[in-house]
């Protein structure tokens, strides 16, 4: 599904990222790990391709394609999904609006007819079942005014309804409590397919109590450091990231494949 | 323009007034003419150096006569008028060049549409008092001055206690393919206590038409009663407006305007709202979509003068290509207007490196326990939101029309009428500048 070879990133010249290589076979979820600053979330901006990250050298190959030659809205339109950290507020544009345009631009570039609304509303009523997710969302504005656990909600029902085959979750953990936590982490388990893969970006390991990664990664200054199953991810919480400058962790690591 | 060609222009029209036949009605109102044309004589044009004018160039009334001496029935039979802006069961009234269209509908019992002088005649004593209160001196006034010198083509629309006038819808037209004249027309409503009347104002002319308009409103709102007005003006480049609406509240009294300005080539509109009676409401909502080197200017004013009254501003821009905008906003507290409320709000985006806006508030409260708030942005699209909007799959250009297009809904949205606040959604999205959508080097 994706596979990407000695990438390096720099944000305003400054290297992020310095030589990253990762490969994600189909429906497989993979866990990135690693202390603040170590390039998790320049690793999706660079996927979803934000302006101002600017990769140097290495490739990134998602279904054999070349990603990085694509704009944003193109990689999008071929299954490439970034669940924001912070999802951005838009006022005064309708979520089911903008949903729906989102959908059918996707549908248009596919070749495929696109939804009106009777067809459109049916698929947002069966995704919200299947989410549980209430539809008083639908009716506002998009992210305007929604508590954190309210936006992370509305990215995993974006997903839901736009079905990706690639999406990554930056740190959909971040700012929610427990019980928020887990609704969003049932969400992610429902869209879990053969044919999905996910790269999951969290700082702490209790996302992964709920999402359980076929693989975990170690990112740590722009590099992935130590891979590993669902174990490593318990190892580090125990431990924390401070003794992988060490070295130690890469003997833990040593043993599994990415 | 320099001063020698601000005279000449002055002396022409000054030239065009002493010439004429005078229109007939009462002394008081001749000499109320008089007074006004010896005025503008006095005042000149105003230019940069008036701050009410200064961003406001007067250049494009050079070669303008003040007035038609074509009859009524000529004017309009070779007028072409826009489809209307769809009001349910609305009454039309049209005015060409600044003419008065002869035949003028059927209304209600209980309300009353004449032409000026009919007007005068039928309702002189608050007519004499509202026309004579138009103030005349100084250079930011000569526009009123000229109006009231020339004062003769106008419509008086009087609704009687109590009764609910629906709606009157006036369309604004020109007929004419160069601007030779400005025309000069008065519109005084006259509602009575608990009375209920909404006009639309259109003006819609086709592409290639040109003219230029000076237009006077004047609203007297008695006790407790309500006044909607919608004004649309989406007219050709070659069009100039100069129009003041002028609204003096009783006490309990609503006037609710809401203004769109998607075209023109020179608009000035000066909207003054007079709370003189306690507890009166007023709400005030704009937007200007423009492109091209469009020019529409705003200038509200808002006048606390009694205690309990609320005022609210709320003005949108969207600018793009050459065009300029201005917003000034004005709110005075008066002494002993207590417990007022003021609201005000202007916000704009600038698509394109050319455009400009001048945005001005001015809050001036001299009353205690005043609830006052006002903001002024002007701004870029969001680039966050952009990024956002085409991960999920929209294209650059998309997400930009997409968001400015919210930004100016914002105002329609606040229509009460669901049909009619989208079909001026639309046409906002059809005014939308195209060339400064996508994404501006810096």
């Amino acid at each position: 599904m994706l596979e990407v070879r000695n990438l390096h990133a720099t944000v305003g010249g400054k290297p992020i990222l310095k030589g990253l290589s990762l490969e994600i076979g189909d429906g497989e979820i993979h866990a990135i790990m690693g202390p603040n600053g170590a390039g998790k979330s320049t690793l999706g901006n660079v996927i979803a391709g934000r302006d101002g990250y600017e990769v140097t050298s290495g490739e990134v190959l998602y279904k054999g394609k070349d990603l990085l030659e694509l704009e944003p809205e193109e990689r999008a339109c071929e299954g490439v999904f970034l669940a924001f950290q912070y999802p951005v507020e838009i006022p005064g544009v309708n979520n089911t609006y903008f949903l729906r345009a989102a959908l059918n631009a996707q549908r248009k570039y596919r070749g495929e007819p696109e939804y009106d609304s009777m067809q459109f509303l049916k698929l947002v009523r069966e995704k919200l079942e299947i989410l549980h997710i209430s539809d008083d969302l639908m009716h506002r504005a998009v992210n305007e005014g929604f508590s954190g656990g309210e936006k992370k909600r509305n990215e995993i029902f974006q997903m839901a309804v736009l079905e990706p085959s690639l999406a990554i979750l930056d740190e959909t953990d971040s700012g929610l409590d427990i019980d928020a936590l887990r609704l969003v982490a049932e969400g992610v388990n429902r869209l879990r397919s053969e044919d999905r893969s996910m790269i999951v970006v969290t700082h702490y390991q209790r996302l992964l109590d709920y999402i359980v990664p076929d693989v975990v990664h170690v990112l740590s200054d722009g590099k992935i450091v130590a891979s590993g199953d669902a174990k490593l991810a318990l190892k580090l919480e125990e431990e924390g990231y401070a003794w992988l400058e060490d070295g130690g962790i890469k003997a833990l690591g040593a043993g599994a494949g990415a | 323009m320099d001063v020698a060609e601000n005279q000449t222009l002055v002396e022409k029209w000054s030239e065009e007034f002493h010439g004429r036949q005078a229109p007939n009605g009462p002394g008081w109102l001749q000499e109320l003419r008089d007074k006004a044309a010896a005025q503008f004589g006095i005042s000149g044009l105003p230019g940069r150096k008036h701050e009410a004018w200064k961003y406001t160039p007067m250049r494009l009334l050079e070669g303008l006569n003040p007035s038609t001496d074509e009859p009524a029935e000529s004017v309009h039979s070779s007028a072409s008028f826009p489809a209307p802006v769809t009001v349910a069961s609305s009454a039309t009234v049209t005015v060409c060049n600044g003419v008065l269209a002869p035949e003028l509908p059927q209304t209600l019992a209980g309300v009353t549409l004449l032409p000026l002088a009919a007007g005068v005649q039928a309702f002189e004593k608050p007519l004499r008092s509202l026309l004579s209160a138009v103030e005349l001196d100084g250079a930011s006034r000569v526009f009123s001055a000229l109006n009231t010198a020339f004062l003769d083509q106008g419509l008086v629309i009087h609704v009687s206690e109590n009764i609910k006038a629906g709606t009157l819808l006036i369309q604004w037209a020109f007929s004419r393919e160069e601007v030779a004249v400005l025309g000069n027309f008065r519109l005084v409503v006259l509602l009575e206590r608990g009375a209920e009347l909404e006009i639309v104002e259109q003006f819609e002319s086709e592409t290639n038409t040109a003219g230029a308009l000076n237009v006077l409103v004047q609203a007297d709102l008695g006790e407790a009663s309500v006044l909607k007005h919608l004004r649309v003006q989406n007219e050709s480049d070659e069009v100039v407006l100069l129009t003041s609406t002028s609204v003096e509240q009783a006490a309990g009294s609503f006037y609710r305007y809401s203004g769109f300005d998607l075209g023109g080539g020179l608009v000035r509109h000066e909207l003054d709202a007079t709370l003189a009676g306690d507890e009166a409401h007023v709400s005030l909502d704009g937007a200007f979509v423009l492109d091209g080197k469009r020019h529409v200017d705003n200038h509200v004013s808002v006048d606390h003068a009694s205690p309990g009254c609320s005022s609210s501003q709320f003005f949108r821009g969207v600018l793009g290509g050459k065009s300029r905008g201005v917003f000034n906003g004005r709110a005075l507290i008066r002494p002993g207007a207590d417990g007022s409320s003021v609201r005000q709000s202007n916000a704009n985006l600038l698509l394109s490196p050319l455009a400009e806006i001048d945005t001005k508030p001015e809050l001036e409260i001299y009353a205690d326990e005043v609830e006052a708030s006002h903001g002024a942005t002007v701004g870029q699209l969001d680039e966050a939101a952009v990024f956002y909007m085409r991960t999920r799959g929209l294209t650059d250009e998309e997400a930009r029309r997409m968001l400015t297009s919210a930004f100016c809904h914002a105002v329609s949205d606040r229509l009460e009428d669901r049909g009619l606040a989208d079909r001026i959604s639309e046409m906002m999205d059809r005014a939308m500048p195209s060339g400064g959508l996508t994404a501006q080097e810096s």
